[in-house]
């Protein structure tokens, strides 16, 4: 019996240890395939964010950069209670979100608009992108000319029709910025989106014509709703990037006047490098990853939840 | 065969031994591309011929971009980055830069002081040593239109003209005086009645072109308002006194100009460059600018239209009479160096006559106001540049300190909200007291 038993559990014990081998392989040939991803991420990522951690909690200059000393969570308290550091937030927010809803109706008025050309003419895309080739700081330079109201082109062509606003003055810088940004990231949400056009299978649209549906309602019940991850991903990616956004505003206009357009980057950089208040900077930079963390987990699981349905 | 060989080895090594200790290490000067560092490259190339083959070494630059070098020059310091061996200093980064940088009165050949203008090495020095050889000088000209104001001074209907408009905006009648005699009075007057909106049948639309963008440098402008009225920083013993009535006065001067018109709508961004377009186009009688301007607004293919036609003059006069903002640009030593004493000796070279002569003919601005005097034919505003600075110069106190840029960053934040209609000039200013001795204490 004790044999019987013994020769049965091992009869049942040699295919568990295979899949356990055989799992246990696995492991070890996926930990070995990511172990250069997670030691670059490790390198390139853990060490500056553990070293972002222990500034943020410190005392710490250009002098004493290697020899910070602890402070506890002052410097988050210091940037939490800055007025300054809530302008910031609420015009990167502002600006964000009116770039981000612009540039992705935008995109999709133009990614609908051009779609059987795109589809047609493949290189016209390539023209489409140009814009985001060029550098935002170039783009700030391009545009203190073009803005200029004795050289620039933009100021002449409103002069022609009566019209004399300051757009870098505090009424229009707003307007102004949003509108660079948006004109020089828009191709980005109709690549996306155009991509995400392309994905949705014909079949459903001859169905429909064949069910007698006109070419708005398909755009209703057909392209907006299998659309929605593509938007979704779209301005979830626009959002990020204008969020914080530096340097055609820092061109531009120095994050002013005053600081009206003082985005938080602006902010982060002028506490770290020209205030030298380096614990106070990378706190607020910590404080900005943990929002952004916050904003990527919820969006995520939207996502992932209108995937599922 | 083996002793031949054993003596060859011997001999080799011994040439090698002797080479390498004959050559000694280049030197590397960290700098950023543009005017200044291809004036430098004049100055390396004299030295590296002359002097430096005589000593056995080079000089090199390493150039890093102009944009955000401070930035990425102060981290490379902080770091002990030996990758350099000399760098671009100034007057407002210098107590930043001084902690990891070498004192240098010990390299200078004893006459430094003769040569240069005095002002120009207090502004590379701090807490009692010299940081930096000098080799560009900045101070502020009032720049204008030389046949507007000839015309002006001469003509009698512009001069009731511009009584009534003194009298008018500023509450008494004046009468137009040579811009070598303006006060800050004369100066807002000749401004209103060089603007259109004040004075319909002025010659251009704005009197003034004023630099009101974020920035610290355009605060540096503006402080000649302040200074020639008495005002400071602060004091000699660390009070801050930015909330002063100095500092109102010099606030109330720009706000007269801005609230009359007298100064484009996109000054509240102008820099530099945007103020010289608004002067060089003919848009704007005057400008309060730096000196290297001097030469793009006079120059017939760039600026047709006011080429020929510029006047310099003093910054207006306050009460403490005419004073303009000074800060150099200089060469500095790094302390990680592994190379300082050949450093040291370029700097020697650097600061001498002879080297000025080169960098000033390639197109710098040497701080030695012989050498100023001297290329008068070349440069005709080099005299007067020298002349400026060594009479009304200034730096204010706490403009070579550590907290320098991050006061000037307030002061630029705090008096662009008011120039941009944000905010009032005391609130502006009890702001800027207080956050700069928030500074002070940290």
């Amino acid at each position: 019996m004790a044999r019987h038993e013994t020769a049965g559990s091992l009869a049942v014990e040699r295919p568990g240890t295979g899949r356990r081998l055989r799992v246990m392989r696995r492991r070890r040939d996926a930990l070995m395939l990511a172990a250069p991803l997670v030691l670059f991420l490790g390198l390139w990522l853990g060490f500056p964010f553990l070293t972002n951690l222990v500034y943020s909690v410190s005392q710490v200059n250009f002098e004493t950069l290697r020899a910070p000393s602890f402070i506890g969570l002052d410097n988050y308290a210091r940037a939490i209670q800055d007025p300054a550091f809530w302008g910031a937030m609420g015009f990167s927010l502002r600006f964000a979100v009116a770039a981000t809803l612009a540039q992705v109706l935008l995109g999709l008025v133009i990614a609908l608009a051009l779609r059987p050309l795109l589809v047609r003419h493949k290189a016209l895309m390539a023209l489409i992108l140009l814009p985001l080739m060029i550098s935002p700081a170039l783009i700030g330079v391009m545009y203190r000319l073009i803005l200029n109201e004795f050289v620039g082109v933009v100021p002449q062509y409103l002069a022609m029709v009566g019209l004399y606003p300051n757009l870098l003055g505090p009424d229009w810088v707003f307007a102004t910025v949003v509108a660079i940004e948006v004109l020089q990231w828009t191709p980005f949400a109709i690549l996306l989106l155009f991509t995400a056009l392309q994905s949705i299978p014909t079949e459903l649209y001859d169905a429909a014509r064949v069910d007698g549906a006109g070419p708005w309602q398909c755009f209703w019940r057909i392209t907006l709703p299998l659309l929605v991850p593509g938007l979704a991903i779209t301005g979830f990616v626009r959002f990020i990037d204008s969020f914080r956004v530096f340097d055609h505003i820092f061109v531009l206009t120095g994050g002013g006047p005053g600081s009206l357009t003082t985005s938080v980057s602006i902010y982060i950089y002028r506490s770290f490098f020209q205030q030298q208040q380096l614990g106070s900077a990378v706190a607020t930079s910590m404080v900005l990853l943990v929002l952004s963390l916050a904003a990527l987990y919820a969006s995520m699981r939207l996502m992932l939840r209108k995937g599922e349905a | 065969m083996t002793t031949r060989i054993g003596t060859l080895a011997l001999t080799a090594g011994a040439a090698i031994a002797l080479a390498t200790g004959a050559a000694r290490a280049d030197v590397t000067l960290l700098f950023w591309p543009g005017p200044e560092s291809e004036a430098m490259q004049q100055v390396i190339d004299a030295f590296n011929e002359g002097p430096g083959a005589e000593a056995g070494f080079e000089v090199n630059q390493l150039l890093f971009s102009r944009q955000g070098y401070f930035d990425k020059q102060i981290a490379d310091l902080a770091a002990g980055s030996t990758e350099f061996d000399l760098s671009l200093v100034t007057t407002y980064t210098l107590g930043r830069y001084a902690p990891f940088l070498l004192p240098i009165d010990d390299y200078l050949p004893d006459d430094v002081g003769e040569l240069y203008a005095p002002v120009a090495l207090d502004s590379l020095s701090f807490d009692g040593s010299l940081y930096g050889v000098p080799t560009d000088i900045s101070a502020h000209f009032a720049f204008y239109r030389s046949d507007l104001m000839d015309q002006l001074l001469a003509d009698p209907d512009w001069q009731a003209r511009y009584a009534e408009i003194a009298e008018a905006h500023l509450g008494e009648a004046m009468a137009p005086v040579p811009p070598a005699e303006w006060t800050w009075d004369d100066y807002v007057a000749t401004t209103l009645f060089f603007t259109q909106a004040v004075n319909p049948d002025s010659p251009t639309r704005f009197g003034a072109a004023l630099q009101l963008k974020n920035l610290i440098f355009n605060i540096m402008i503006w402080q000649s308002t302040l200074v020639s009225h008495g005002g400071d920083w602060m004091t000699a013993g660390g009070d801050v006194t930015v909330d002063s009535d100095a500092a109102a006065r010099g606030l109330e001067i720009f706000q007269t100009i801005i609230d009359a018109g007298a100064t484009p709508p996109g000054s509240i961004n102008y820099e530099f460059g945007e103020a010289n377009q608004a002067f060089g186009t003919g848009q704007s009688a005057t400008m309060l600018q730096w000196n290297a301007a001097y030469n793009i607004v006079n120059d017939p293919e760039q600026m047709p239209v006011t080429a020929g036609n510029i006047g310099v003059a003093p910054m207006p006069a306050g009460p403490e009479g005419n004073r303009t903002h000074t800060h150099s640009l200089g060469i500095g030593l790094n302390a990680a160096s592994e190379n300082a004493d050949q450093a040291g000796e370029f700097l020697a070279y650097l600061a001498s006559e002879e080297a000025m002569r080169i960098y000033g003919a390639a197109g710098g601005t040497p701080p030695m106001p012989r050498v100023l005097a001297d290329m008068a034919d070349a440069r005709p505003e080099f005299p007067l540049v020298g002349e400026f600075v060594d009479q009304y110069g200034f730096v204010v106190t706490g403009g070579t300190a550590a907290t320098a840029v991050p006061m000037y960053e307030v002061l630029a934040e705090s008096f662009s909200s008011v120039w941009g209609g944000q905010s009032t000039i005391e609130d502006a200013l009890a702001d800027a007291q207080t956050r700069i001795e928030e500074l002070m204490a940290q």
